[in-house]
C-alpha cells in the first residue's frame, strides 16, 4: 500500500523546527505519557523563553524549568503524584524565574477547547470568587480574562481568552507513519490541546502500518492531518509511565527528586543524564539498559 | 487486633458521608482511599470520577496518584478533563466532590497552592488543579485533612478554593455549587453552619476531647452542647482498607 506523506522524523530535526520563545504545549500529566524525549533535545540545543501550557504539570515542564529554558508557565497544577512537588518548577515560581500564570485544570482545558473550536473565548463559571482569579487579574494574565453577564438569563460568567499554542507535544502508544494517533487510556486534555495548537508533534512507543489504524478507527484521537511530524521512540516517555506499554519507573522517579529537591545538583542530574547522552537510545543505556526496560514492561491485561 | 488508626477513622469516616448512587469527582490521597471504600461497603451505586479522565476507578493495586496506570485498569470509562470537569462537573450533576487540603479556613475555603514561611517568603507546593473547579462546581464539598492549628488557620496563606469566601452565600459569590459540608479530620467531623457558614463540631473521634479538638484549630470553632461520637471503622471496613485498599500503607499511613 502506498504511503500518502511519511512524517517520521529525528527528534533532533524536529526540535531544530522550534524556535526560541516558542509557546509549547505539553502532553503528559504527573507521572503519565510525558514527552521525555523532546524534552532532552530542546535541553541539547538550549532552546530559550519559552512559554509551557499544561492542566496538571509534570516531571516534563520540570526538567525544561530547571533546565532554564522556561520564561512563562501557564498551568492548571501539577505535581509527580507520590514521589513529590515539582521542586524546579516551585523554585522558580518562588524566586521568580518565571512567571506564572496559575489556573485551574479546567479553565485551562477549555481554554484549549476555545482554541480548538477557533472561537476567540469561551465562559466558565469556576475560578470566580478565589484568590487564583484575584492573581490573574492583577498580573500578566489581565488581559486574557474579563467578566460579563450572560445576554441570555444575566448570570455572571467569566470569560477566558482562547489558547492556541505554537506547537503541541504528544506521547502515544500508536501512530502510522502518515501521523494517526493513537492513544491507549484516559487521554487527560491531550485531544483539545493538540488541535487548539499550531503544529503538533507526536512521539509515539510504536510505529504500525496504516492498516492496524484503519482495523481500530474508533482508537484514533489525532488524525494524521492535524499531525506536522511523528517521532518514534520506544520508552520515549520513561521515566513516566506509558499505559499498557511500560509502568513508571520508581527508582528513577525518586533519583529525580532527590536532585532536583537541591538545586546545586539540578545541573548535575542534567549533565549525568540529558546533556552527555547524544539521544534518548544513550539515555536509555544509562537509566538500567534493556534489563531494566523490561522491568518495566507491562502486563498484558493490567496495562502496568 | 491491630489498633486502629486515625486515618483509618478518617477514610471510614469520609465513605460515610458519600450516599449510594451518588456522582463524586475524587482528588488525590485519602479521597481516593475513602471512596474506594464507600464503593465495596454501603455505596456500590457511586459513581466515582477522576478528572485525568477515568469513570469508577476499581483498582487492584494501590495507585501512586492520578496519573497511575494502576487508577486506570479496571475502570469503567476513559475520557479526559472535558468530560469529567466539563460535560459532568461543570454540567451540574456532581454531588459531592471530594478534596484534601493543605489549609482550610473556617468558611471552608481552600488552599492547596502555596505555603507563607516568613514574612514576603512564600513555598510553593501545589496548585489547584481541579480543586478550584471542584470546590466552585459541585454541590456538596466534602474536605479531609490532617487536624492541625497550622493547617486550620484564621487566614489563608492562599484561597485556591472556595467555600463561603468571607462568610457569604454561594449565590451572592456566583457559584453554582453549595459549598463545603464537612471536614473530615483525624480528631473530628466539621460541619457548616446553614446562617453564617462558620464551621462547627459536629462529631468528635472516640477518646478525643473538645478542648484538644479546639486547641488544634486555628479559628473560633462553633461547639454545640452536646458532641456527637463518630463511630469506629467496622471490622469490614478494616479488612478492606487493610487487605484490599492500601495493604502497603501509601496513604493509611
Amino acid at each position: 500500500m502506498c504511503i500518502v506523506a511519511d512524517k517520521v522524523k529525528s527528534v533532533s530535526e524536529v526540535v531544530r523546527t522550534i524556535s526560541d520563545g516558542s509557546h509549547i504545549a505539553l502532553g503528559g500529566f504527573a507521572i503519565a505519557r510525558n514527552v521525555i524525549t523532546v524534552v532532552h533535545e530542546l535541553i541539547r540545543q538550549q532552546k530559550k523563553n519559552l512559554t509551557l501550557s499544561q492542566c496538571v504539570m509534570g516531571m516534563e515542564a520540570d526538567l525544561l524549568v530547571g533546565a532554564g529554558l522556561v520564561g512563562r508557565i501557564i498551568l492548571g497544577g501539577g505535581s509527580l503524584d507520590r514521589f513529590g512537588l515539582l521542586a524546579c518548577v516551585n523554585r522558580a515560581r518562588e524566586t521568580g524565574q518565571v512567571i506564572s500564570l496559575d489556573y485551574s485544570s479546567l479553565s485551562i482545558c477549555f481554554g484549549y477547547l476555545a482554541g480548538a473550536l477557533g472561537i476567540s473565548f469561551i465562559p466558565i463559571k469556576s475560578l470566580i470568587a478565589s484568590e487564583v482569579l484575584d492573581r490573574l487579574e492583577a498580573g500578566p494574565a489581565a488581559e486574557e480574562l474579563r467578566r460579563m453577564k450572560c445576554p441570555f438569563t444575566g448570570e455572571d460568567y467569566l470569560l477566558l481568552k482562547a489558547i492556541t499554542p505554537d506547537v503541541s507535544l504528544v506521547h502515544v502508544q500508536v501512530a502510522d507513519r502518515e501521523g494517526n494517533c493513537q492513544i491507549d487510556g484516559p487521554r487527560w486534555e491531550n485531544e483539545e490541546q493538540a488541535k487548539a495548537a499550531r503544529r503538533v508533534i507526536a512521539i509515539t512507543e510504536e510505529l504500525v502500518p496504516t492498516e492496524h489504524i484503519q482495523r481500530f478507527p474508533e482508537r484514533t484521537v489525532i488524525p494524521a492531518h492535524r499531525v506536522e511530524a511523528v517521532i518514534h521512540q520506544p520508552f520515549g516517555a520513561h521515566p513516566t509511565a506509558v499505559f499498557g506499554c511500560y509502568d513508571y519507573d520508581a527508582d528513577h522517579l525518586k533519583l529525580y527528586v532527590e536532585h532536583m529537591k537541591r538545586p546545586e545538583r539540578v545541573r548535575e542530574y542534567l549533565e549525568t543524564y540529558v546533556l552527555s547522552t547524544r539521544d534518548h537510545w544513550e539515555y536509555l543505556e544509562k537509566t538500567g539498559g534493556l534489563k531494566r526496560m523490561n522491568q518495566l514492561k507491562a502486563n498484558r491485561i493490567f496495562g502496568y | 487486633m491491630e489498633e486502629i488508626r486515625a486515618t483509618e477513622i478518617m477514610a471510614a469516616a469520609g465513605a460515610r458521608e458519600l450516599r449510594d448512587n451518588d456522582v463524586i469527582v475524587v482528588g488525590l490521597g485519602l479521597p481516593q482511599v475513602a471512596a474506594v471504600l464507600a464503593k465495596r461497603t454501603h455505596a456500590p451505586g457511586l459513581t466515582s470520577l477522576l478528572e485525568i479522565g477515568v469513570v469508577n476507578m476499581n483498582p487492584v493495586d494501590t495507585p501512586v496518584g492520578l496519573a497511575d496506570s494502576r487508577i486506570f485498569y479496571r475502570s469503567t470509562c476513559w475520557s479526559g478533563f472535558l468530560d469529567i470537569l466539563g460535560m459532568n462537573l461543570h454540567r451540574g450533576i456532581v454531588d459531592v466532590g471530594f478534596l484534601g487540603a493543605l489549609e482550610v479556613d473556617r468558611f471552608g475555603n481552600i488552599n492547596t497552592t502555596l505555603l507563607k514561611e516568613a514574612p514576603g517568603k512564600v513555598r510553593y507546593i501545589n496548585g489547584s488543579s481541579g480543586g478550584n473547579d471542584v470546590a466552585s462546581l459541585a454541590k456538596r464539598v466534602i474536605i479531609i485533612m490532617r487536624h492541625e492549628k497550622r493547617k486550620l488557620p484564621m487566614a489563608l496563606a492562599h484561597l485556591t478554593s472556595p467555600g463561603f469566601v468571607g462568610g457569604k452565600s454561594r449565590r451572592e459569590m456566583g457559584l453554582r455549587g453549595e459549598g463545603p459540608h464537612r471536614v473530615v479530620t483525624n480528631m473530628a467531623i466539621l460541619g457548616f453552619d446553614p446562617e453564617t457558614h462558620a464551621a462547627s463540631l459536629l462529631s468528635l473521634h472516640p477518646g478525643i476531647r473538645v478542648e484538644e479538638v479546639v486547641a488544634n484549630t486555628g479559628f473560633p470553632l462553633r461547639v454545640p452542647k452536646e458532641v456527637a461520637v463518630t463511630p469506629l471503622p467496622t471490622p469490614e471496613e478494616l479488612r478492606l482498607l487493610r487487605e484490599e485498599i492500601d495493604p502497603q500503607r501509601a496513604y493509611l499511613g
